[in-house]
């Protein structure tokens, strides 16, 4: 407890000040979104925001640089929990993404925690392969670090979160030091050639390792009027609903298309258009806001942080915060591919809140360790 | 610890995430602040489509609940143009969908490319075809129940049921008044159409059943109406008039039991016939009612005791009125009468001295008591007012005018009405068509009572003027009205039509006749008006005959029995036996039937009977009469007996017995003979009879009739 009354002080009240007032947003707008279901979600959601503020306190009192020392088992329980899924795992609409958890607990998204592995892990190594990120043969490992953890991830499959570890890893690269120019060629080009290879699959029939409703997520950023029964309906209901809203919103359970239950899983990957939409533009612009704080204060302690590893966690946790609130709200907007990923701290469910729980637990843990002499 | 390029790098990404959330914040306010409305419009316009489940349409019954107007499902054709374009035959769809709906095929393409959810091909195709186009099974092709209004009695009431459009909307008549309680409340389906207009699986699809419409029972009759119908088609037939209509009314309720113009329509295809058909000219043209108006104001003057039934009028064949000379009707003046006489005569002098002696206060009082001018208030579309002449504007020569039914204007509704309540003991009622609203499974929802609005004349002062009217039947003016049987008073009317730019035609009249029946108990009220009859215009001549045949026709269907006096009925208890007078001189044969108390017709000149109808033996009742067949024995000349109501038996015995003979047609009762009755011809001659079946023909052997 001793602990605990000398460190809450010493947090970052802003960076947490600003989750505070996104979980508030997030309660009651899902207490909408789930309104046809049965009021026991949101029962859940808020049990699952005490036991990941129980998470970030334990993290809290464990110093993260201990994790160093464990950076190999981590990085294999990483992979034994991504493996296990792929065993065990229950699928839900063609996914293999959850594990049902025994005696009634509900069920887990296991990717969604190894980003945190994967975070704590990299950052190690990258701290070991400092100075030497300059050529493209250098850059190897990492990306082999990556990848295996990845492809089991694909293998799911679960594209959202894939990208978020190419995110995270682009982000950790470019602060660890990599060289720009690289990481420019390689991920620039790797965009502009993927979009340049789907073009030839639907002009010459190239071979696509994409499914159709997948490729039709991303081509729905181009022409809305593609899939329009699945991923343009998506689009459009979710641009209506937003629109809807306008500037002042159409109050707390009165957006009409999210109440009519236009959108899918509006209470997770969509939960931002129903946001807009009974929040109008002052409500959804307050969220963006305070995702700013968030990164801001994030990159802060990052630029704060005693070591580089401490930095490099930093930028890997904001860095999927980032990638999830850009993705999400671009997607509800029609200016992103649409992937089902969660809206940090706002979206339903257990495994997210954890997962972001832990990682601002990490941020505040590199924050209240900045300076050597307070143990 | 940071290094300096670091430090750079960490806040290059601040910025990029900067850059990235203000795009996100522009692009939010684009769609809410900028988009906002439109997407707002597109989001109920396209994305949601409600489909309309039409309620059936609740059936129109006659007073005993046989139906004028149902409701038939049938089925539409529609296409979700996406679906067609999807299943990549657009073409042939487009083909084989002409090919049995007999439509355009480059229409049907051109609809089948429409960017929208949905797009009726047809509607209310036949069953043969829907079971064609269903074998066909094609893709984005769609069928739904619809229900279409069908009149099963076709043209009968048609001005009182009016139609229904082809989305069961009320377009005229009780189904336009009554539009509310028939049309039910509509269901809805609601479906979730994404932008293609293909239905969202997994969403939203919400059934709201419909409820259907109520059913309305009239005040008509469907076999009164059936009866008019069939009255006003033959009036229409042989008078060749422009328009013509009748209306029977219930004096005791103001309902009405009937109600017919010509020209009519058929409902079930109302968009065939021209607008102007489908006007209910009963209640929506007014006319000058001319002599039927003398009704009103005789039942106005004895009320006001401005006359009584004996007072003496000299009529010299006109009346001035200040400078003005009303004439009356006839070329013979009708010099010294009572006031009955006046009324059986039709006599303008004797109702314009009544009139003026009214005054105008009172005229004006009965105008409006009778509810001229006034919308009657009945539950049908379009009703006229009708013009009367502005009481502050009124001259004495209006008031005289008035007093001979010109100068005002009125509907055959109002004028039925006013009669209905002369009638009724004074009691003007409120016109009602329907009698009652059910719910479909018959539950009553609301029952129409009667409505009496004022009593306009005692008691007293209306029998006074149904026997008035009564004996305009039996010995004036209506003569062609009398019913056998029955007491019936009516009042004859012929009015010159106003020429369209004032003045009156001289070629075109309105005939019409207005009474009730029976006289003394009255039940029923009817007028008939015909619009420019050719040939004969006058009331009694033109519309007495069908009044009669309506009323007679009525009172039978009611069941109303024939009064006959008690000493009538006494005598005809007595019957005797017909004796035998062939070969008698028609002297001695007259003298033989009168004592045992029967009556002579003698037919032919000659003074020898011939034959005898009935033959002897015959039971006849006392006072009937016999036929007698003469002949000059030595003359080989022959009279051509009248046939008319013989059987073929009776009738080749007189023909034979004259020394005749007899080319039959058809079966029943004589009705049409040739050579005509009255004709002289040689004795062996042939005479052509045509027989036919009493009842079925009542009108063609009154026709033929001199």
């Amino acid at each position: 407890m001793d602990f605990y009354k000398k460190i809450l002080p010493k947090l970052d009240h802003t960076l947490l000040g600003a989750v505070a007032l996104i979980l508030v947003m997030s309660l009651f707008v899902l207490n909408s979104a789930t309104a046809h279901l049965s009021s026991s979600n949101l029962i859940k959601q808020i049990m699952w925001i005490f036991v990941s503020i129980g998470v970030f306190l334990i993290i809290l009192r464990i110093d993260y640089t201990i994790f160093t020392k464990y950076t190999r088992y981590l990085y294999l329980f990483n992979l034994l929990l991504l493996i296990s899924v792929l065993i065990f795992g229950s699928e839900i609409k063609g996914a293999k993404s959850w594990i049902q958890l025994p005696g009634g607990l509900g069920s887990i998204q296991p990717a969604e925690f190894s980003k945190i592995f994967l975070i704590l892990t990299f950052a190690h190594f990258l701290v070991k392969k400092q100075g030497e990120l300059n050529t493209f043969k250098d850059l190897i490992p990492a990306f082999v670090f990556v990848a295996i953890p990845l492809l089991l991830i694909l293998k799911q499959p679960d594209l959202g979160t894939g990208l978020v570890f190419i995110a995270v890893m682009v982000g950790m690269l470019f602060v660890a030091g990599a060289n720009p120019v690289i990481l420019v060629t390689l991920f620039g080009g790797g965009t502009i050639g993927a979009l340049f290879y789907i073009y030839g699959h639907l002009k010459f029939g190239w071979w696509l390792p994409l499914k159709t409703y997948q490729l039709n997520r991303i081509l729905v950023v181009f022409d809305s009027s593609i899939d329009p029964r699945g991923a343009g309906w998506n689009m459009w209901q979710s641009k209506i609903a937003i629109g809807n809203g306008g500037f002042f919103g159409k109050g707390l359970g009165g957006g009409t298309q999210s109440m009519g239950q236009f959108l899918p899983e509006q209470w997770t990957d969509f939960i931002f258009s129903v946001l807009a939409e009974e929040l109008g533009f002052i409500g959804a612009g307050l969220l963006l806001l305070l995702y700013l704080i968030l990164i801001y204060r994030g990159l802060r302690i990052s630029l704060l942080s005693k070591d580089l590893y401490g930095s490099l966690i930093a930028v890997g946790i904001v860095s999927m915060y980032l990638f999830h609130i850009i993705e999400n709200v671009g997607m509800a907007m029609g200016i992103m591919p649409i992937t089902g990923i969660p809206l940090p701290f706002v979206s339903y469910g257990g495994s997210s809140m954890l997962t972001n729980m832990s990682g601002l637990a990490l941020l505040c843990n590199i924050y209240v360790r900045r300076q050597k002499i307070l143990f | 610890m940071v290094s300096i390029s670091m430090k750079k790098r960490i806040s290059f990404i601040f910025l990029m995430v900067a850059l990235f959330l203000s795009l996100l914040v522009v692009r939010l306010a684009w769609i809410q602040l900028i988009q906002g409305k439109e997407l707002q419009a597109k989001a109920i316009d396209s994305r949601l489509r409600n489909i309309d489940i039409k309620a059936k349409r609740g059936i129109i019954y006659d007073r005993n609940g046989s139906p004028l107007a149902i409701s038939v499902s049938t089925e539409s054709v529609y296409a979700v143009p996406s679906q067609v374009r999807s299943s990549g035959r657009v073409e042939e769809i487009a083909e084989k969908l002409a090919e049995v709906l007999e439509l355009d095929k480059d229409k049907l393409i051109e609809k089948m490319n429409k960017k929208i959810a949905f797009e009726w091909i047809k509607r209310r195709v036949p069953d043969e075809k829907i079971k064609q186009l269903k074998e066909l099974n094609l893709p984005g092709i769609n069928f739904v129940e619809e229900n279409q209004r069908y009149y099963p009695k076709g043209e009968l009431a048609a001005h009182i049921l009016g139609f229904a459009g082809i989305d069961n909307q009320g377009l005229n008549g009780i189904e336009l008044a009554y539009d509310k309680e028939l049309r039910g409340v509509s269901g809805k389906i609601m479906i979730e159409y994404d932008a293609a207009g293909r239905e969202i699986p997994n969403a939203m699809h919400q059934y709201i059943p419909p409820v259907d419409g109520h059913s309305i029972y009239l005040t008509i009759d469907e076999t009164i109406q059936y009866i008019v119908e069939r009255e006003i088609d033959q009036l229409m037939k042989e008078r060749q008039a422009k328009k013509a209509s009748i209306i029977v009314m219930d004096v005791k309720t103001g309902e009405i039991l009937a109600m017919a113009n010509r020209p009519t329509f058929d409902p079930n295809n109302y968009a065939d016939y021209a607008q102007e058909v489908w006007r209910n000219f009963a209640i929506s043209d007014a006319y000058e009612p001319g002599s039927t108006f003398k009704t009103v104001v005789t039942a106005a003057a004895i009320e006001e005791k401005v006359v009584k039934p004996t007072d003496r009028f000299y009529d010299p064949g006109y009346i001035k009125v200040g400078k003005e000379t009303i004439k009356c009707w006839t070329r013979n003046p009708h010099g010294s009468q009572s006031f009955v006489e006046g009324v059986q005569n039709s006599c303008n002098p004797v109702f314009v001295t009544v009139g003026l002696r009214l005054g105008q206060d009172l005229f004006y009082k009965y105008l409006n008591g009778f509810g001229f001018g006034q919308k009657t208030g009945i539950d049908l579309p379009g009703e006229a007012t009708g013009i009367i002449v502005n009481k502050s504007r009124a001259k004495e020569i209006d008031l005289a005018s008035m007093s001979i039914g010109q100068a005002n204007a009125v509907t055959p509704l109002q004028l039925v009405r006013a009669l209905a309540a002369v009638a009724n003991d004074g009691w003007l009622m409120k016109p009602q068509i329907v009698k009652e609203i059910r719910d479909l499974e018959g539950n009553l929802i609301k029952k129409i009572e009667p409505e009496p609005i004022n009593q306009i004349i005692s008691k007293e002062t209306s029998t006074q003027v149904r026997e008035i009217l009564e004996s305009v039947v039996s010995e004036g003016t209506g003569r062609n009205a009398q019913i056998e049987g029955y007491k019936v008073a009516g009042k004859t009317g012929t009015a010159q039509k106003i020429l369209p730019g004032g003045g009156y035609s001289t070629t075109e009249y309105i005939a019409s006749f207005a009474g009730f029946a029976p006289a003394d108990d009255p039940r029923i009220a009817v007028l008939v008006v015909v619009d420019s009859p050719k040939g004969i215009y006058y009331g009694g001549t033109v519309a007495a005959p069908v009044f009669r045949n309506i009323v007679l026709d009525t009172l039978r269907y009611l069941q109303i029995p024939p009064q006959v006096s008690s000493e009538d009925k006494k005598e005809k208890i007595e019957k005797v036996i017909v004796p035998d007078v062939k070969q008698e001189t028609v002297e001695n044969a007259e003298k033989k039937l009168k004592s045992v108390g029967l009556k002579a017709k003698i037919e032919g000149e000659g003074d020898l009977v011939i034959t005898q109808l009935p033959p002897v033996g015959t039971e006849l009742v006392k006072g009937s009469t016999v036929i007698l067949y003469t002949q000059d024995e030595e003359s080989d000349q022959v009279v051509i007996p009248d046939l008319k109501g013989t059987t073929i038996k009776e009738a080749h015995t007189i023909l034979t017995e004259l020394g005749l003979k007899m080319a039959p047609q058809g079966s029943g009762l004589a009705s049409l003979q040739d050579p005509a009755p009255g004709v002289r011809v040689m004795k062996g001659s042939t005479v052509r009879v045509q027989f036919t079946s009493p009842g079925k023909d009542d009108t063609i052997l009154e026709t033929i009739s001199p």
